[in-house]
């Protein structure tokens, strides 16, 4: 992974997969773009799925410690304290 | 040295791997020359130290405790009396330690005197299962063969050296059993077991096809009421008539999913003398299969998933040589599926995948694992079953 691949780009990679998993196509994020508000065409099954995946691409779990709140993009790739 | 105590037949044998120093033959004498530790303690280390503690125990009407692998003897009170506490290392809970009466040991014991058979020790030696090998070998006049410690590469070794006739095993010894002896030769087995946890078909299939001339049998067993019954058919789970008229004097019911029997050999009982053996089960036309654990249930989005269950569907895809589901905790769903999978040498990742995708498709999304993982192999427990615990 180059340095410059931010937390944003990974997680638009995966979910993209996840998505594509489904037969779907992820429409373009942005760090606004919203997990479970319609705008994607995921569930909260594919959205813990994407957790588990980061974990494993990135060796960190943000939730070890208990429930942190996000909603949008941005506010999950904030949660990955170091870049990857 | 005192008399040859009556549950070793003057035949039985002990090979025993040495490290790197070779194979040992322990007989009844070399046995005797051992005396028990002040405080009835013995480390379970080896088979051999198993044996010399038992025989020393009863030599001086003791106690004895064998301690597993990193076991800790604190509490321990030796009391007069011969008995042999055990640890238990449960796959979920906590070690605990259980005392038994060596003549209740012997009595489980089956099998004729043979001395023509060989028994390989797949299990720790200080493990109930183990010494159940250990006193049916011992009695029977068997040759038992021990790698203490090994892997199961090294088991395969040992067992095609000795040409070993008769081995007991978890279904998780088994599949990776069968992958270690893949691709060399195969000792000539007369009688394979499975216990400790649900078979599957696909494992014993493959064992009849790898062992064709072999009695093939897979046990069921509960904590509290001990071995239950054996299954010979070949078939996975057991036959649904069971049900109703119960096996040897054993009755069997279904309660919410979960089976429930009646044994005049149960330790406890409730007042109406039924036992829940926490064992989930489902009626597929004549058979009743296990389905895994109440206390494995997670719930994945409010969807209730037995992990055990979708480990027996992967382990039937073709290709799939062993699999192991696991719960692991989700902040969004609560758990989350995950499945590690060792496939089988001859097999391409995308069809295997797509095969997997076939047989999870029939399930609920929540019960689909969402990450599988490839990989070579997946470590067994002491107990010689997989571990279930969650992922940390």
């Amino acid at each position: 992974m180059s340095e410059t691949t931010t937390m944003f780009d990974v997680i638009s990679e995966e979910l993209a997969r996840i998505v594509a998993d489904k037969g779907e196509r992820l429409p373009s994020l942005s760090l606004d773009t919203v997990f479970l508000g319609g705008e994607l065409p995921i569930d909260s099954l594919d959205l813990a799925t994407l957790l588990v995946v980061l974990e494993q691409r990135t060796g960190q779990d943000p939730f070890r410690d208990g429930l942190r709140q996000f909603t949008t993009v941005g506010e999950l790739a904030a949660l990955y304290p170091v870049r990857v | 040295m005192g008399n040859r105590p009556s549950w070793i037949h003057p035949a039985f044998c002990l090979l025993e791997r040495d490290g790197d120093a070779g194979w040992t033959a322990w007989r009844w004498p070399d046995l005797a020359d051992h005396g028990l530790p002040s405080d009835g303690v013995v480390v379970a280390a080896s088979a051999s130290a198993v044996l010399r503690g038992v025989v020393a125990a009863e030599r001086d009407n003791r106690a004895i405790l064998l301690l597993r692998h990193g076991g800790d003897a604190a509490g321990w009170l030796g009391e007069p009396g011969f008995a042999v506490t055990l640890e238990s290392s449960g796959t979920t809970g906590l070690p605990k330690r259980v005392r038994h009466t060596f003549n209740r040991l012997q009595g489980r014991v089956r099998g004729r005197v043979d001395p023509s058979v060989r028994w390989l020790m797949t299990y720790d030696a200080g493990a109930f299962a183990g010494l159940q090998v250990l006193l049916t070998a011992a009695m029977t006049g068997a040759t038992l063969v021990s790698v203490p410690g090994a892997g199961v590469q090294e088991l395969a070794e040992a067992a095609r050296l000795h040409a070993v006739t008769h081995i007991s095993g978890t279904p998780s010894f088994w599949r990776a059993f069968l992958m270690a002896l893949a691709g060399g030769g195969t000792p000539p087995l007369r009688s394979i077991t499975l216990g400790g946890e649900a078979a599957d078909q696909a494992v014993l299939d493959r064992l009849a096809a790898a062992f064709p001339l072999a009695r093939l049998r897979h046990i069921y067993a509960s904590t509290e009421a001990g071995a239950v019954f054996g299954v010979s058919d070949g078939r996975a789970g057991f036959p649904a008539r069971w049900l109703d008229e119960g096996v040897d004097d054993v009755s069997l019911r279904v309660c919410d999913g979960v089976l429930e029997l009646r044994s005049p050999r149960a330790m406890t009982a409730a007042g109406d003398g039924w036992l829940s053996t926490g064992d989930l089960v489902t009626r597929v036309g004549d058979r009743v299969l296990f389905a895994g654990r109440v206390d494995g249930v997670v719930n994945v989005g409010g969807v209730k998933v037995s992990p055990e269950a979708v480990e027996q569907r992967l382990l039937a895809v073709p290709g799939v040589a062993e699999v192991l589901v696991q719960a692991k905790p989700n902040p969004i769903t609560g758990f989350l599926l995950t499945a590690q999978i060792v496939p089988a040498s001859d097999v391409e990742e995308t069809v295997l995948r797509a095969r997997m995708r076939d047989a999870l498709a029939e399930l609920v999304p929540a019960a689909r694992p969402r990450v599988i993982t490839l990989t070579d192999r997946i470590p067994l427990a002491i107990t010689g079953k997989k571990g279930r615990k969650a992922q940390p």
